[in-house]
């Protein structure tokens, strides 16, 4: 599908899905089309080409019934700010559950209590900072536990404990029987919590897959570092080289470096094919690619 | 931490959808009284300094009466036109998107915003037209509750138009000044403050036609006599039908379309 505003593509030819029960992250750049593409999922806009289905529900013929499911927490929180936290929520859930006023009142209250807001419970949202709006963005979502449950930078403005605090409840969410989409710049958080991950930049949809798949795309992207005994021979490389998964090998002294794939599968055929040729490994650590070399490299961009 | 439970997604009724998106408007209302407090103030100011003065100066006879309707029917429109702000305003701040993705249909949400909105506008003016009322011995519940629906309408047709502006223009500017301008062209230009026979032609050949024109002649028809007048009952429901329906129809071409991305 894809989104068009006059001459600009903010979204084209992107197809995904996302499991029924998942937590599916996406990342993308500033300006990748992440939130149109959230907005369209909300039916806030239309796509010019191509179909969004939302349980089943194309957003285009059925949009109440895709509505009735779909909860998303903004990136920028979005209420009055007028009213206060508690208000907030309880016009949230009274417009999206059917919930009656008791059962309100005991959401609202266990999720502000969840968050540590109860005791501001009161204050007008335009005089919290922003670390408390965004909490109270996340919650309207968290409390109303939608069938598919959308968050845009959830943790952004927050501290850490807060931070760990808003993914573990996202988490259960997903547990609740919810599926997750996860739209970041972090990623810690998109691997802490995704169980894939889909890359967009400039509007396309750039790869996608779990934390692995991903790692494993990118060509001797784990490094292995080997320590060898200091009398033995200098390694020729075709002792390593001869597997496929390894593309490149540098020896510093007795310290050597093999770049690679599939690195926890490959070490002990690594040290297998080393201490056959007689060399002696007095370590070996393995670091592993992050998702960050993965996101610069699909993205195409570097760091500053 | 959050209690776990059945997930309960069913969405409320639709009648109640449009019930609450009206009332999240008038809440506003109450959250701010001062507003309330300070336009009371200046309209009392302005039927006892001005109309009074006015009325003195002029050889109409009993244009108190003529002004004093006619300034409680272009508050109603002046204030119905302040949705048009909110909206604009909500659309600005991303709040507009955020109510876009409630289970409410497009339908339900101009309907429940213009709704809102009428309900507000006529719960300011309802102090100011009891003054009036008391003041000029308007004593027939019939009559009243009919002028209060004159009211009701127009309140309900300008919120359709106000909406129908902010979905349309883009710039914050532009719209401040088109809004303004339009509440002008049908406030200024209508019989609500001044009868028609003394305009200059060019605002008499339009004036009759101002929504504002229909609901003054209309409330002073019922107020002051001789009753019920069906012609001004028409165009303004015909006022109220095209304006909803246009604000329906633009926003659901210029919102979803993207405008405001």
């Amino acid at each position: 599908m894809g989104k068009r505003f006059g001459s600009l593509d903010a979204v084209k030819n992107f197809s995904l899905e996302v499991g029924d029960g998942e937590i599916m992250g996406l990342l993308g750049p500033n300006g990748a089309g992440k939130t149109t593409l959230m907005l369209m999922m909300g039916t806030v806009y239309r796509p010019t080409s191509g179909k969004i289905t939302v349980q089943g529900y194309d957003v285009l013929e059925k949009p109440n019934s895709v509505r009735s499911i779909i909860g998303i927490a903004f990136q920028d929180p979005r209420f009055d700010g007028i009213l206060n936290g508690y208000d907030v929520l309880d016009w949230h859930l009274k417009m999206t559950t059917s919930l009656g006023k008791e059962e309100r009142k005991q959401r609202v209250e266990g999720i502000l209590k969840a968050l540590g807001l109860w005791e501001a419970r009161g204050k007008r949202t335009w005089l919290m900072s922003g670390g408390m709006k965004k909490k109270i963005e996340d919650a309207k979502i968290l409390a109303q536990r939608p069938k598919v449950a959308v968050f845009d930078e959830p943790t952004a403005f927050l501290d850490v404990p807060s931070r760990l605090l808003v993914w573990d409840m996202i988490r259960k969410l997903r547990e609740e029987g919810s599926t997750v989409i996860v739209a970041t710049n972090m990623m810690d958080e998109a691997e802490r919590l995704s169980e894939r991950v889909a890359i967009m930049n400039l509007g396309k949809l750039v790869t996608v897959g779990t934390l692995g798949q991903l790692k494993d795309t990118l060509k001797g992207g784990e490094v292995l570092e080997v320590t060898i005994g200091k009398d033995g021979p200098r390694l020729e490389d075709e002792v390593l080289t001869q597997f496929k998964e390894v593309h490149h090998v540098n020896q510093v002294d007795n310290k050597i470096l093999v770049y690679l794939n599939f690195g926890r599968l490959m070490l002990p055929k690594i040290v297998e094919a080393l201490t056959s040729q007689g060399y002696k490994v007095e370590s070996i650590h393995l670091k592993e690619v992050a998702l960050e070399d993965v996101f610069l490299t699909y993205t195409g961009q570097q760091f500053e | 931490m959050v209690e776990t439970g059945p997930r309960i997604q069913s969405p409320l009724p639709s009648g109640n959808l449009v019930f609450q998106m009206a009332r999240r408007d008038i809440e506003v209302l109450f959250r701010t009284p001062w507003i309330i407090i300070s336009r009371g103030l200046a309209f009392i100011i302005q039927l006892f300094v001005f109309a009074t003065l006015i009325s003195r100066l002029v050889s109409v006879s009993g244009f108190f009466q003529y002004y004093a309707v006619g300034s409680i029917i272009s508050m109603v429109a002046s204030i119905s036109f302040i949705i048009g702000y909110d909206i604009f305003e909500e659309a600005e701040e991303g709040v507009l998107d955020y109510l876009l993705t409630l289970p409410v249909s497009r339908r339900q949400f101009i309907i429940g915003r213009a709704l809102g909105g009428a309900i507000r506008a006529l719960i300011y003016v309802t102090p100011m037209f009891a003054v009036v009322a008391i003041i000029e011995g308007f004593a027939q519940p019939a009559s009243l509750a009919a002028a209060m629906a004159y009211l009701f309408l127009l309140a309900f047709g300008v919120t359709g138009l106000s909406i129908t502006v902010a979905v349309s223009v883009r710039s914050a500017n532009r719209f401040d000044v088109f809004l303004a301008l339009m509440e002008l062209a049908i406030v200024r230009a209508s019989t609500a403050l001044y009868p028609i026979s003394f305009m200059p032609s060019y605002v008499a050949s339009i004036a009759p036609f101002s929504p504002v024109s229909f609901a003054s002649n209309g409330a002073r028809s019922l107020l002051l006599g001789p009753g019920l007048d069906l012609s001004t009952l028409a165009g303004l429901l015909a006022f109220v039908v095209v304006f909803l329906g246009l604000g329906a129809a633009f926003y659901f071409r210029k919102l979803e379309g993207g405008v405001y991305a």
